[in-house]
């Protein structure tokens, strides 16, 4: 599969460097100006205040030019539903259509990601495209909001490939009337998709008028040289590590249904040269729920997005890279036909969040030998993905769905970050003000979890407890993960503390499985999130004492985890060195002379 | 009327005072007091009305930009706050909106978490709960908790205090109840609580603007107190006046209770002055670039409005700030800016300041380091005499010295080559930050004018416009001193908000009263603060403002709300305002649904009189000789060559309107100097506005003043 290709209409054409740059900046502000419309427009939570949303300009080839600095897991991936509507469509694309996409098999990244694009004609040629995704709160699957045991991928909703929500500017009334007798939340649905609509309007009036500023051959050759540069830019990176194949694997806890079986999820990375390859063939077989990943849409976003991440770290390149498709030509992505990251049609594949995260995380694991200074230990690399749903007292849906943070690990330096999204997720939490106001469901707790994590020199992140409290019967659907899996420590660094899942904690406490289905909650009954907090990086006794103490008057850590972990004695807030120093002296002689590289 | 203008800067403090009885206007610079910033205003103001001949008791106004409140937050050394908070929410202000900084990221910092500004022992949850959607109580306050918490914090040693709980915004009685407890337990300290800051929906952004006021309280109020009583103490019977973050003035008393609303108080002055001189001159688009001693703060204004940030986007240094701010960016460069060599062999400029003690090396002050001054000392640009009027006295010799000393060497460059260097690179820095505020955006820098403000703008801003790409410069009457010059055409101007929910397909007579009586409530709260900060009744302008989104929707867009009592008529106007505000942002509107009002806001303003220039005389000469004060070596960089050139100094004082003067020249005054490279030319306005273009201008911003160099070309 050709993922992106250099345009071979464009001659040498030197472009000022000013020019250059303003053209990128404009292009920039366009794609910030769509994904503004869109979450300041929409309806549902998950796109207004989670940010669950992606919004860009792209080439006739689909290649990203720019796109929103939304959540990268919603932006990597229109280029592959653009070349899926393209494949269907042909020519049949015209001015002012907007076209739909959402099928997982053609470019999407899971079915209630749906992209509305809206081809650019510049004097009668086509020259572009804008695309917006969201994820929608219900596509009339088999049940409302997210799913994780379904036969297949027709049980998942509403799934559609190049068809016109406008055609030629006009509105499918047919479309929107079998949207909105099929969904299950038909307000916020078609409020959506209309701020969907709006973004994709404004970017292509917004590149057209780009092009009548600066004439369409400069700004074509204007974006051809920025993806030129951010491909430069890739390649002088990978070629900094040593030739040669790196390797990690790690589990996941089941399927969903067949809760006994966990599945491998195996990652090598193959480098020469300036290249790299990221092979998952290794990995579990595809499973018989939703628990698949599609190929384009979900994989390879999420490596492109942690290789990004790795390579051209934002906070740490002094050069700014535009975020486009060149920084991925030097790399290939390789998954078995059959395999969890390739499944066969009509496999479901609604639930890919876990699984993506583990590879991400499994890619850091590999390349920490030979690049020390830009990975970190274990992170959470998980996606409590919970939706919840009920019905009013009109007997109408609600429908919500929430992005349940993780923590990175701790990193070379310094501690790992709480309480955020891990890799290619960057979402936003939705207000718990905001929530109680407009749904039948309150929030009773949102925390850092104390006292968990792996202790290290530099010390995991913490994840967070989040209890929600059902107001009317509902539903709730949970694609969890790491319950069975520990993040992993680094040099010494100790592993980090897995999820949990626990029903009426305040009552009658129950353990639930990290993935349920459509399980039933009565009025009145609470669910409580614990996700997981992040392996260390070094050895804990090489932490200083007074850190220790600052963890320990925060409450961050305990007393006796300060004592067991790391050797440091507190008493009466304050540190007993010679108390420390006899503690630490016993730690090294019982647990011996070589620490591990990784512990798990 | 005698007002007052001073800005503290980093360096400097600025003073102009303008007598509108004589129609004088008088400036005056004196070197800042950052230990107490206060004493550099009051020597200041004395000073400035010694040489205007005015007595100190007859200011009527004194109007104050203040970076104390933004030193705290770029120092990181404010109060030690603590923190009441609702059970089992403790770590909202580090959980954040769970959102990383940046998206491709493994090694970012998170600031709310690596310098939160509340630490975790000093956040204490208290039992106490209340419901959406009408903020009932569903767990009443447990007060014996707060009692033993406030104990707590008291004996840690905390600052301020600060209460924040959930849902405030609906209902403030346990935020109430639990600030009366701390000040009957604790009557001395500073307490806020978050619904009095800002009550609007949304717990994260409420309580970190609660926390970051109480963060900066304790120094802010006891600077603004400080001040107070040193003008009294001088003798000083007028008002003091404060510019706020969002351009407009508050009083002190105002100031105080609020001061998380002046974060951007110093930068504001500046652009307000921008924007006005462009009205005056008729430039529309406008680039305002003040360069201090410590710092530049870099502002783009399209079409002659300061562009104020949607406060749901304001932010400051990573911490969300939920107030009224003009979109300004501060850079860490200036006359001050200490050049070096890094650890890997780097030449560097900045963002280190050798401030105004020690100084740059030429200030003979005992400054080893050479800075960006002395750059501009070496290549001759800046005259030992002239530095402040000749007040003090430079010493070039110290100048070379440092350059040779601690670069040279290194770097293997000549002294000269050195200089530009230093000049090349702060310049780029500069530049940088302009294209992340216009190109980046789309904005395309070349169809703008830079407005050079500042004591150092006038020296840096025509290369940093060939830099970017701008072919003309506007230098104000007194550049220098711009920040205090836009404290005087500032209004008074306050925000009252309320959060008042509801759908407007459903409004009952019970509710149209309830909206009115609101209004009304915030209204007279406004007029009266502005009558009691002594503003005629007829200058008073009062904005009502319904803040409305669809239902279900998660962001508010504004609607004028119609004079008089609300009536199903007002409510249909409001309707029909708010889709027209969503089909003019998003281009869209939805006229079937339901429109919601979540708060009701008052801006009211306070007119100020405006600022009348004296006009200059028509002289419509060609490099004058009047005005001629010698000549001199300079060296200016031309196509890649380093150069000197005989270069004569004009006084700016006697250049009159219409007058060119053609590059390479210096114009030289009290608080600034002004650089014309040998393919510039300069011309003045009758405003007594300098103008600086390129000689081979085409298009861009030149073209409006085009016809005042016809005389040349």
């Amino acid at each position: 599969m050709t993922i992106n290709q250099a345009n071979p209409t464009i001659v040498e054409n030197k472009i000022d460097p000013v020019t250059l740059q303003v053209i990128g900046g404009a292009l920039k502000t366009i794609a910030k100006e769509m994904a503004h419309v869109m979450y300041r427009m929409a309806y549902s939570s998950l796109i207004r205040e989670s940010e669950d949303l992606g919004a860009g300009i792209f080439d006739i080839f689909g290649n990203t030019l720019a796109e929103a600095d939304s959540t990268p897991m919603q932006l990597g991936c229109l280029p592959g539903y653009i070349r899926g509507f393209q494949e269907k469509l042909g020519d049949n694309q015209h001015p002012d259509d907007i076209i739909w996409n959402n099928d997982p098999y053609a470019g999407a990244s899971h079915s209630p990601d749906v992209a509305l694009c809206q081809p650019i004609f510049y004097k009668g040629e086509l020259v572009g495209y804008a695309g917006a995704t969201a994820h929608h709160l219900d596509m009339g699957g088999a049940q409302p909001g997210l799913m994780i045991d379904v036969p297949d991928v027709y049980a998942e909703g509403l799934i559609l490939n190049g068809v016109k929500l406008y055609d030629k500017g006009v509105r499918n009334e047919t479309l929107f009337e079998v949207i909105r007798q099929k969904v299950r939340t038909p307000v916020q649905v078609i409020g959506d998709l209309e701020a969907q609509v709006a973004a994709c309007r404004l970017g292509a009036k917004r590149f057209i008028e780009l092009m009548d500023k600066y004439g369409k051959d400069t700004v074509v050759s204007a974006c051809e040289e920025l993806m030129n540069y951010s491909e430069r830019m890739m390649r002088k990176e990978i070629a900094k590590i040593p030739d040669g194949v790196y390797e990690a694997e790690s589990w996941l806890d089941n399927d969903g249904r067949n809760l006994d079986k966990r599945l491998k999820v195996h990652v090598k990375l193959t480098k020469q040269g300036e290249e790299l390859e990221v092979d998952v063939s290794g990995s579990a077989d595809q499973v018989s729920t939703a628990f698949n990943v599609a190929y384009s849409g979900a994989l390879c976003v999420s490596v492109h997005s942690v290789l990004r991440s790795i390579f051209l770290d934002t906070y740490t390149t002094e050069e700014e890279v535009p975020a486009n498709e060149g920084a991925f030509r030097p790399i290939k992505i390789t998954a078995r036909k059959g395999c969890i990251f390739n499944p066969v049609k009509p496999a479901a594949l609604f639930s890919r969040g876990n699984q993506v995260n583990t590879v991400a995380d499994l890619i850091i694991k590999a390349l920490t030998p030979v690049l020390p200074d830009q990975t970190c230990a274990g992170s959470a690399a998980n996606l409590q993905f919970a939706s919840y749903a009920g019905l009013d007292e009109n007997n109408e849906y609600w429908v919500y769905i929430e992005v349940n943070e993780g923590s990175y690990g701790g990193r070379p330096g310094k501690d790992g970050m709480d309480a955020v999204d891990f890799s290619s997720w960057n979402t936003m939490n939705n207000p718990i003000e905001d929530l109680d106001m407009h749904i039948p469901l309150v929030c009773e707790q949102y925390e850092l979890r104390e006292d968990t994590g792996g202790a290290g020199r530099w010390r995991g992140g913490l994840g967070i407890v989040r209890w929600n409290r059902f107001l009317t019967d509902g539903f709730m659907t949970m694609e969890g993960d790491k319950h069975t899996v520990r993040p992993w420590g680094y040099k010494g660094g100790l592993p980090g503390t897995s999820a949990n899942l626990i029903k009426n904690p305040d009552t009658t406490p129950e353990e639930l499985p990290s993935k349920i289905n459509g399980y039933r909650f009565q009025a009145g009954e609470s669910v409580q999130i614990l996700v997981p907090s992040s392996g260390g990086y070094g050895d804990p006794l090489e932490r200083s004492p007074e850190q220790v103490l600052e963890d320990v008057l925060d409450e961050i850590i305990s007393i006796e985890t300060a004592r067991r972990d790391y050797g440091v004695i507190i008493k009466e807030r304050k540190i007993d060195l010679s108390a420390t120093e006899k503690q630490r002296a016993k730690i090294r002689a019982t647990r011996g002379a070589a620490l591990s590289l990784y512990s798990e | 009327m005698v007002r007052v203008g001073v800005d503290v800067g980093g360096t400097f403090t600025d003073l102009i005072l303008v007598d509108e009885l004589t129609n004088q206007i008088h400036v005056h610079k004196v070197p800042s007091t950052l230990e107490d910033q206060s004493i550099g205003v009051i020597n200041g103001i004395q000073e400035l009305c010694e040489k205007a001949g005015v007595p100190v008791t007859a200011v009527d106004y004194v109007l104050h930009g203040t970076t104390v409140a933004t030193n705290i937050t770029i120092e990181r050394n404010g109060a030690a706050v603590g923190m009441l908070t609702t059970k089992n929410y403790r770590d909202i202000l580090h959980i954040a909106r769970h959102k990383k900084m940046e998206n491709f990221s493994i090694q970012q910092d998170l600031p709310w978490q690596t310098d939160p500004l509340v630490l975790r022992r000093n956040r204490i949850p208290i039992t106490e709960k209340l419901a959406a959607p009408d903020g009932r109580v569903k767990v009443p306050l447990n007060e014996k908790e707060v009692r033993e918490a406030v104990q707590r914090l008291k004996d840690s040693n905390v600052d301020v205090v600060v209460i924040s709980f959930l849902f405030s915004f609906l209902n403030d009685e346990h935020e109430q109840l639990a600030k009366k407890i701390v000040k009957e337990m604790w009557p001395e300290v500073q307490c806020f609580t978050s619904s009095e800051i800002v009550p609007q929906m949304r717990e994260y952004e409420r309580f970190s603007t609660a926390a970051m006021n109480a963060y900066v309280a304790p120094r802010v109020s006891k600077y603004l107190e400080h001040l107070v009583s040193a003008l009294d103490h001088a003798g000083v019977e007028g008002e003091l006046h404060i510019m706020q973050s969002s351009g407009g003035m508050a009083t002190s008393e105002m100031a105080t209770e609020k001061p998380v609303t002046l974060l951007k108080s110093g930068p504001s002055g500046a652009v307000l002055a921008t924007a006005w001189c462009g009205d005056l001159e008729g430039v529309k688009n406008l680039i305002s670039v003040d360069i201090g001693g410590t710092s530049a703060d870099i502002s783009v204004i399209p079409n002659g409005t300061p562009k104020i940030i949607n406060p749901r986007d304001a932010e400051v240094n990573g911490y969300p700030v939920l107030v009224p701010m003009i979109d300004v960016e501060v850079i860490g460069a200036g006359g001050g800016s200490i050049a070096y060599i890094d650890a890997g062999g780097a030449f560097r400029v900045g963002p280190k300041s050798a401030g105004a003690n020690p100084g740059p090396a030429c200030y003979g002050q005992g400054g080893e380091y050479p800075c960006v001054t002395d750059a501009n000392v070496i290549l001759g640009r800046l005259d030992p005499e002239q530095f402040l009027g000749g007040d003090l006295q430079l010493h070039p010799e110290l100048s070379y010295k440092a350059v040779e000393e601690t670069l040279c060497r290194q770097l293997d460059m000549t002294v000269e080559e050195a200089a530009l260097g230093i000049l090349k690179i702060i310049n780029n820095h500069m530049a940088l930050c302009i294209r992340a505020k216009s190109v980046s955006k789309g904005i395309d820098p070349r169809e703008f004018a830079l407005f050079a403000a500042g004591g150092a703008g006038p020296l840096h801003s025509v290369d940093l416009a060939e830099t970017i790409g701008c072919n003309l410069v506007i230098v104000p009457s007194y550049p220098g001193i711009s920040a205090a010059t836009g404290l005087l055409v500032g209004d008074l101007k306050y925000d009252f908000i309320k959060s008042h929910i509801n759908r407007l397909d459903k409004v009952t007579p019970e509710t149209m009263t309830s909206i009115s009586a609101a209004l009304e409530t915030l209204s007279s709260e406004a007029q009266d603060q502005l009558l009691k900060d002594g503003v005629n009744p007829e200058d008073i302008v009062v904005e009502r403002i319904a803040e409305c989104r669809y239902a279900g929707q998660g962001f508010e867009l504004r609607a004028a709300i119609p004079d008089g009592p609300i009536t199903e008529q007002t409510i249909e106007i409001i309707s029909k305002k708010f889709h027209e505000a969503h089909e003019e942002e998003y281009g869209h509107h939805f006229p079937e649904n339901v429109v919601e009002l979540i708060t009701l806001r008052i801006v009211a303003t306070g007119k100020t009189p405006s600022l009348a220039l004296p006009k200059l005389e028509i002289g419509d000469r060609i490099n004058p000789g009047e005005a001629l004060m010698y000549e001199r070596d300079t060296v200016f960089e031309v196509n890649g060559e380093i150069q000197r050139f005989p270069t004569p100094r004009y006084d700016r004082s006697k250049l009159l309107a219409q007058d060119v003067i053609t590059g390479p020249a210096i114009i030289v005054q009290r608080d600034s100097t002004t650089s014309v490279p040998p393919h510039w030319q300069a011309t003045v306005s009758e405003n007594g506005t300098l103008f600086v273009a390129a000689k081979a201008a085409q298009g861009g911003a030149a073209e409006s003043v085009e016809k005042l160099f016809s005389k040349v070309r």
